[in-house]
Order: C-alpha cells, then sequence, then structure tokens
C-alpha cells in the first residue's frame, strides 16, 4: 500500500497540525451524538443547539454566532420553494428512546403453593435485562430467568423485597413507578 | 453497510481473541497502517485483549476493552471506525467533498465524483480501493469511511458516478453501537 503513504503525505500537509499530539479529543454532541460542527444537519437542530449553548458556551459561539450560518441555513430549511428537498429523508431517522412507562410486578401462582414473580418495563428504563435477571438471582438466592425482550421471572413470591430493592439498584426508577398487578394468571 | 445495522440484531457474539490470531491481527495493522506505526502501538497495545465482534453480512469488529476500533467484512481491509479516526485522522488519507455533498453522505450515500472535484472538494492522490475518510468543506473531522471506486485520477477525469464507495458513516448504525459488553 505504498500509494496510502503517498496519501498520507499529502494528507498530512493538508492538517498542518502535525505537532498536534493525538489522540484528539473530539467534542460529541449529547443531544445527537455527532461532532457538533455536524449538528446542524440533524433533524432535530433546535435541541442540539440548546444542548450546545447550555453545556459548552464557548463552542457554541464559534459555530453559530460566529459564521450566522449562511450556507448552513439554506442547505436545510430555507429552500423549500418548489423541488423537492434532496437527501433529507434518510437523515431523519433517529432512535426513539422509548419513554419509562414504569415497572409492573406480577405474583403467578405456579403450583397451588408457589409463586413465581413476573417483572416487566425494566427494559424501558435502558436497562441491561440480563444484568438485572443476575441481579436479581443473586439477591433473592433463588432462579431467575429472561423469559421475554421485556419480562423477566424469579422463581419464588419476592413482590414485597421487589418494592425496596429495584428503586435502590436503579435510583432511576421510583418506588411510585413500581406498579404491582398482583395475582396473574400466566 | 451500516445502515441497517442494529446492537440487538446484527451482532451474534462477542468472543475473546487468542494471542495468536490477535498477533496476526495486530501485524496486518501494521502493515496496513504503516505510516502511523508509533499511534498503532497506542490505539492497540500489544498485550491488550482483543475482543471480536462477530456480525451480520460476515462483519467483523475489533474491540478493545469496550472500545470499537477497527472493522472489515470478510476478509477485506480493516477500516477504524469514525470514533477512532477522529481521534487519529491520520490513519487514512483525506478525500475532502463540497457542502453541498454533506447531507447526502450524512443519509449514507456514496461519494459521487463532482462532490469530490468541484471547488469545495478535495482530493489526495490515492489508488483504487483504498480505504479513505471522506472530510468536509469546512469541517474539521471525518464525516464518513469509505474505499475508493476509481483512482482520484480517475475520478478528476472522469468525473461522473460514484467515486467513493460509504462504508460507514456519522449516525450510521455502528455509530450508534457504541461499546460491547
Amino acid at each position: 500500500m505504498a500509494s496510502t503513504e503517498e496519501a498520507e503525505a499529502e494528507a498530512g500537509a493538508k492538517a498542518p497540525k502535525k505537532n498536534v499530539s493525538y489522540p484528539l479529543r473530539i467534542l460529541y454532541c449529547g443531544e445527537c451524538t455527532l461532532p457538533v460542527e455536524y449538528c446542524e444537519y440533524m433533524p432535530n437542530n433546535d435541541k442540539c443547539k440548546a444542548w450546545l449553548e447550555k453545556n459548552l458556551p464557548s463552542e457554541f459561539g464559534k459555530i453559530y454566532l460566529g459564521e450566522k450560518s449562511p450556507e448552513g441555513g439554506d442547505t436545510g430549511e430555507t429552500d423549500k420553494k418548489g423541488r423537492q428537498k434532496r437527501g433529507g429523508r434518510g437523515n431523519i431517522k433517529i432512535k426513539k428512546k422509548s419513554e419509562p412507562q414504569g415497572v409492573t410486578i406480577a405474583r403467578v401462582q405456579r403450583n397451588k403453593k408457589k409463586y413465581v414473580t413476573r417483572i416487566r418495563g425494566l427494559a424501558t428504563y435502558d436497562i441491561d435485562l440480563e444484568q438485572a435477571r443476575k441481579f436479581f438471582a443473586n439477591r433473592f438466592a433463588c432462579g431467575a430467568s429472561r423469559t421475554d425482550e421485556d419480562e423477566i421471572v424469579i422463581q419464588g413470591d419476592v413482590t414485597d423485597d421487589i418494592f425496596d430493592v429495584v428503586p435502590e439498584k436503579w435510583p432511576e426508577i421510583d418506588e411510585d413507578n413500581i406498579d404491582d398487578l398482583g395475582d396473574q394468571k400466566r | 453497510m451500516f445502515k441497517k445495522f442494529e446492537e440487538k440484531e446484527s451482532v451474534t457474539g462477542v468472543t475473546q481473541l487468542k494471542s495468536s490470531a490477535q498477533r496476526g491481527i495486530r501485524a496486518k495493522l501494521l502493515d496496513e497502517y504503516s505510516h502511523c506505526e508509533d499511534y498503532l502501538n497506542q490505539i492497540v497495545p500489544k498485550k491488550e485483549a482483543m475482543k471480536i465482534v462477530k456480525c451480520h453480512d460476515h462483519v467483523e469488529i475489533i474491540a478493545i476493552g469496550n472500545e470499537l476500533l477497527f472493522f472489515r467484512q470478510r476478509d477485506g481491509p480493516f477500516m477504524p471506525t469514525l470514533r477512532l479516526l477522529h481521534k487519529y485522522p491520520i490513519l487514512l488519507s483525506h478525500q475532502q467533498v463540497d457542502k453541498g455533498a454533506i447531507r447526502f453522505v450524512l443519509s449514507g450515500a456514496n461519494i459521487m465524483c463532482p462532490g469530490l472535484t468541484s471547488p469545495g472538494g478535495k482530493m489526495a492522490p490515492a489508488d483504487k480501493d483504498t480505504v479513505v475518510a471522506i472530510m468536509a468543506e469546512g469541517k474539521e473531522h471525518a464525516l464518513a469511511v469509505g474505499i475508493l471506486k476509481m483512482s482520484t485520477g480517475d475520478i478528476a477525469s472522469i468525473n461522473k458516478g460514484v467515486g467513493v464507495e460509504n462504508v460507514h458513516y456519522l449516525n450510521d448504525g455502528l455509530w450508534h453501537f457504541r461499546t460491547v459488553k
């Protein structure tokens, strides 16, 4: 790959900061995860702007106030007339964050006097269910299995403990968000 | 390549590499990126445990710790992920596209020749099938990683059609796949 090396020399000339020590530190937008200079190409640029203004005011000034976006603006929104906007479509796809919907727990009768506890809704809080499963199994010293995308079954009736354990382990879940459905059919 | 990539669905397994295999990969990387050997030692320390993330479509991603570093398809060349490339821009040769092309590239389009040859674009001479970083007019950081479909000379003279195949771009599936567990 000799050619790469030649090209490299060229590229090196292009980036005059030979004395810069790598790795560089890059600022990524907290809203859209792109480097901040690319925020303007995202569909909800306003949020990015707000984020940047709040978190890194100096950068914000550099990007948005300095150049007043003479080109940046018109590539995106302003040229609505007539022709359909090109290339904008693919950009819009942004992963929707699922809103936390609360956790539900239910007791399911298994064998007259034996129960299992079923927990749903943990995944909506961005919790790794595999870790949660392990945690429950450890904590309650019992079997626990992940039975579905967003469902963990713990062997034994641990409904009461769940109310204490879950908010303690995951502070983002409030005790009020845990809903006890009581006895449920399997 | 990573337009439809989804961590949950596309990853089939993460395995620790054997040290012998690791040595092989390291040698390959050193061979491919021989111009920045020092940095490569920084990126891929000799004795660090490497993980390989196998994905659909014969894609393999090399990770150290939690960080994804290089990926490749089948027996293709190893390509740095954008996060890595941002840290070490010197890994690849830079091809610059004009402003108008940015949003197309960001939605996954291949890089067309006119975008590279227009006043806003810049090319560093390179052969066909070289892995290149796609930079943008007025921007500091790379926005995509691609493979040249023609040599830069051809791009300038033909000036039509796909010049660089867009492999990995900002905000695609691989970009959102940040850490391995």
